[in-house]
């Protein structure tokens, strides 16, 4: 009697399960979603950037940085309107502030992101409450590069601040740009 | 002999069916967590390689452009077809926007259809009188990564001409 009851409780009926799951296999494959996208914010620059309110009160003391990111085949520029930075950063006529690696930029690769990183950090410490950055990429800059050039502005993982990456100038406006 | 018989079906329709249980069940947790909620879809290809960032923003409904190296497509349906050529000065094929459908720098086919969308959005915001339905100028454009920057600027204009002012480039989080 007991070993009768042992090979009923065995055998349980898992057909109507199965046929269960195999209808929701293809339903969720359909649905399933393999890259997971996001999105990277940008304005015109007729429009304006995308300023915090708050931001007005405070630069009273300091004039506006207009900080701006020149993409070339040859590197980036980084150049601003306050004289203060010019001169200590901008590297006007010999060439890119920051050179690719390898001269005429072949590859995404040889654009210096490290470096441009380390600058933007330096300028984000003389002006904390700036956000916003012009990038003014040419014609033939891949928009690969376009990319990693707004990831590298935006925040360095590299330097955490309470845990997280050090948020520099998240606001980005891509300007019209260089022949 | 009919006894035989009957024991041996009896055999063969006692198929195992809990490993096939357990790997369904497997797929079917991999299945769940993979679930996308996002209204947002691209589907990459050779011509449309999105390039990977890593920044962490939702993507929202907008009005889609998709620039792949081939053509150029609105919400799905085909605008124009780009136009490859040897550049210049290095030889190296690019794409570009056949010089006969621009008007200066504006793309009149893509301008036309993005008016109509424009006004079709306004429309519906005006309509539902709801804040989350007002026309934003949003407008989601997702490129192939290897596409020059002066096609990409040259469809920014066109879609700031048609009053679309925010962009969100479509990534693939990284």
């Amino acid at each position: 009697m007991p070993s009768k009851r042992s090979e009923a409780a065995e055998d349980l009926n898992l057909v109507p399960i199965m046929n269960l799951v195999t209808i929701l296999i293809p339903f969720l494959l359909m649905a399933a979603e393999f890259v997971s996208l996001a999105v990277i914010d940008s304005t015109l620059p007729a429009i304006g950037a995308p300023t915090d309110p708050k931001d007005e009160e405070k630069e009273e003391d300091k004039p506006p940085l207009n900080l701006s990111v020149i993409l070339t085949n040859a590197g980036y520029t980084v150049a601003g309107s306050a004289a203060v930075l010019a001169s200590a950063n901008e590297d006007g006529e010999g060439g890119p502030t920051v050179p690719c690696k390898e001269s005429g930029c072949p590859t995404v690769d040889s654009y210096d992101i490290k470096e441009l990183r380390r600058l933007l950090n330096e300028i984000k410490d003389e002006y904390e409450d700036e956000e916003n950055v012009i990038l003014v990429p040419e014609s033939k800059v891949p928009y690969e590069v376009l990319v990693k050039t707004m990831d590298a502005t935006r925040d360095d993982p590299t330097n955490k601040v309470g845990g997280k990456a050090r948020i520099l100038f998240p606001y980005v406006v891509i300007a019209g740009g260089a022949k | 002999m009919g006894k035989k018989k009957g024991r041996r079906q009896v055999a063969s329709g006692d198929l195992n069916i809990t490993s096939m249980m357990d790997m369904m069940t497997i797929i079917l947790v991999f299945l769940l967590k993979s679930y996308s909620t996002t209204d947002v879809s691209v589907a990459p290809s050779d011509d449309l390689m999105i390039p990977v960032s890593s920044t962490k923003k939702k993507p929202k409904l907008a009005v889609h452009v998709v620039i792949s190296r081939k053509e150029i497509l609105v919400d799905g349906a085909s605008i124009l077809r780009l136009g490859t050529y040897a550049d210049a000065e290095t030889g190296q094929p690019t794409v570009s926007v056949p010089a006969e459908e621009k008007r200066g720098q504006m793309i009149s086919r893509l301008y036309d259809k993005l008016l109509e969308k424009a006004e079709t959005a306004k429309d519906l915001g005006a309509r539902t009188g709801d804040d989350s339905f007002e026309f934003k100028g949003e407008i989601l454009l997702s490129c192939d990564r290897r596409l020059p920057f002066s096609v990409i600027r040259e469809v920014m204009y066109t879609a700031g001409q048609a009053q679309f002012g925010n962009f969100r480039f479509i990534v693939i989080k990284g």
